[in-house]
């Protein structure tokens, strides 16, 4: 297989695109689509604060290595979850995280769940009986409320995450099975800021996974290869080996089924969306962060319940 | 001798001289889920397997 640039051996075939690169011409490409997907969406300029939001996966390393390959003013957040699954999965991949932003010479801010709020994810979990005996619930909406709480207190413009497009086509995948209408309407490369949150973008979120693994191993990213404990079994892991099966046979189901999903958003076609009036959005009285709930957000409900627990 | 594919802690035999995509699919692996590496460098998958050599194959999926 030949590079569709230079002709010389190839590296990476993307059948979705019908187009193979060599190595040189994929560490390439990447950061240039990227580049043509954050001004596509109008994601952020040049001149706004980027906060990463990074795990020490490789797609969210990858990101921050495109970031700042571009030239954006791109930062790093690493949240520490407190999991260990027998494989020390927080610390190795903050481990991680820290090694690539000390070789980069760039700024990582890292805060540690069970420092802030006296609870590591999967305690948390088990005492908030969220999530059906399974964190990942929780590790979300604790994720979602630190990555808005520092992004804004640090006055960042913009929070990034490292989504690629198996991810979306995941969670586009399983919504649709349960038309959860809700939930795909707020499905989009960028959520703007509004009423306390931050804008969050996902510049990566037309890339197959497939493709971001060589662009780290292309690169020489070390990240943390291992799952996270919990990630055994999960849905989303599921839907993502079912779409796999699909690409298998049909090169480019993924990306039609996501972009095509993204049309039909953008065409106001897909729903007709309530004129309803939206949810009362106000201040947490604990936290300020912005919630819908009467008076504290899920999160500091969480906590406090954690708290009347545990006495 | 034979190839030798190693996917996180499985190994898989085929025989060489057969295009990775055929040995892929003998193993019952998804090409689509994985990144192959030979001697840490990314391979194709009409690549000819060698006689005796070791393929690494990097699984893709991650979430949770």
């Amino acid at each position: 297989m030949k590079c569709k640039k230079c002709g010389g051996k190839a590296s990476v075939n993307m059948r979705q695109h019908r187009m193979a690169l060599c190595k040189e011409h994929f560490i390439e490409w990447i950061p240039e689509q990227t580049e043509r997907f954050i001004k596509k969406y109008n994601m952020f300029t040049r001149e706004e604060k980027v906060l990463v939001a990074v795990s020490g996966g490789k797609d969210s390393l990858a990101l921050w290595d495109i970031l700042t390959r571009l030239g954006y003013k791109a930062d790093g957040l690493y949240l520490g979850l407190g999991i260990d699954g027998g494989v020390n999965y927080s610390d190795e991949s903050h481990r991680l995280t820290a090694e690539f932003a000390e070789k980069n010479g760039l700024t990582l801010h890292t805060v540690n769940i069970e420092k802030e709020y006296g609870y590591s994810i999967p305690v948390l979990s088990d005492i908030s009986y969220r999530g059906h005996g399974k964190p990942c619930s929780v590790c979300g909406l604790a994720k979602r409320h630190e990555m808005n709480r520092i992004a804004r207190d640090l006055g960042y413009d913009v929070l990034a995450t490292g989504h690629n497009l198996d991810d979306e086509a995941a969670v586009l995948f399983g919504n649709t099975l349960q038309w959860s209408s809700d939930y795909l309407l707020r499905q989009r490369p960028v959520l703007p800021e509004k009423d306390g949150l931050a804008r969050k973008v996902k510049p990566l979120c037309r890339f197959y996974e497939r493709e971001m693994t060589a662009y780290s191993i292309a690169r020489g990213i070390e990240y943390i290869y291992d799952e996270c404990p919990f990630a055994d079994g999960a849905t989303q892991v599921f839907y993502k080996e079912t779409l796999n099966q699909l690409e298998n046979t049909r090169p480019g189901i993924k990306l039609t089924f996501y972009l095509r999903f993204l049309d039909a958003r953008q065409s106001g076609n897909l729903f007709i969306e309530k004129d309803a009036v939206q949810a009362h959005i106000h201040p947490c009285a604990k936290c300020g962060q912005p919630t819908s709930a009467p008076d504290l957000c899920s999160f500091c409900r969480m906590i406090e319940k954690a708290n009347t627990t545990t006495g | 001798m034979p190839v030798k594919l190693i996917l996180r802690t499985n190994e898989y035999e085929v025989k060489a001289g057969m295009a990775l995509l055929d040995a892929l699919k003998k193993c019952n692996i998804i090409p689509e889920s994985v990144i192959a590496t030979r001697e840490g460098e990314l391979i194709t998958e009409d690549e000819i397997l060698k006689d005796g050599e070791v393929i690494k194959l990097v699984a893709v999926i991650s979430g949770g």
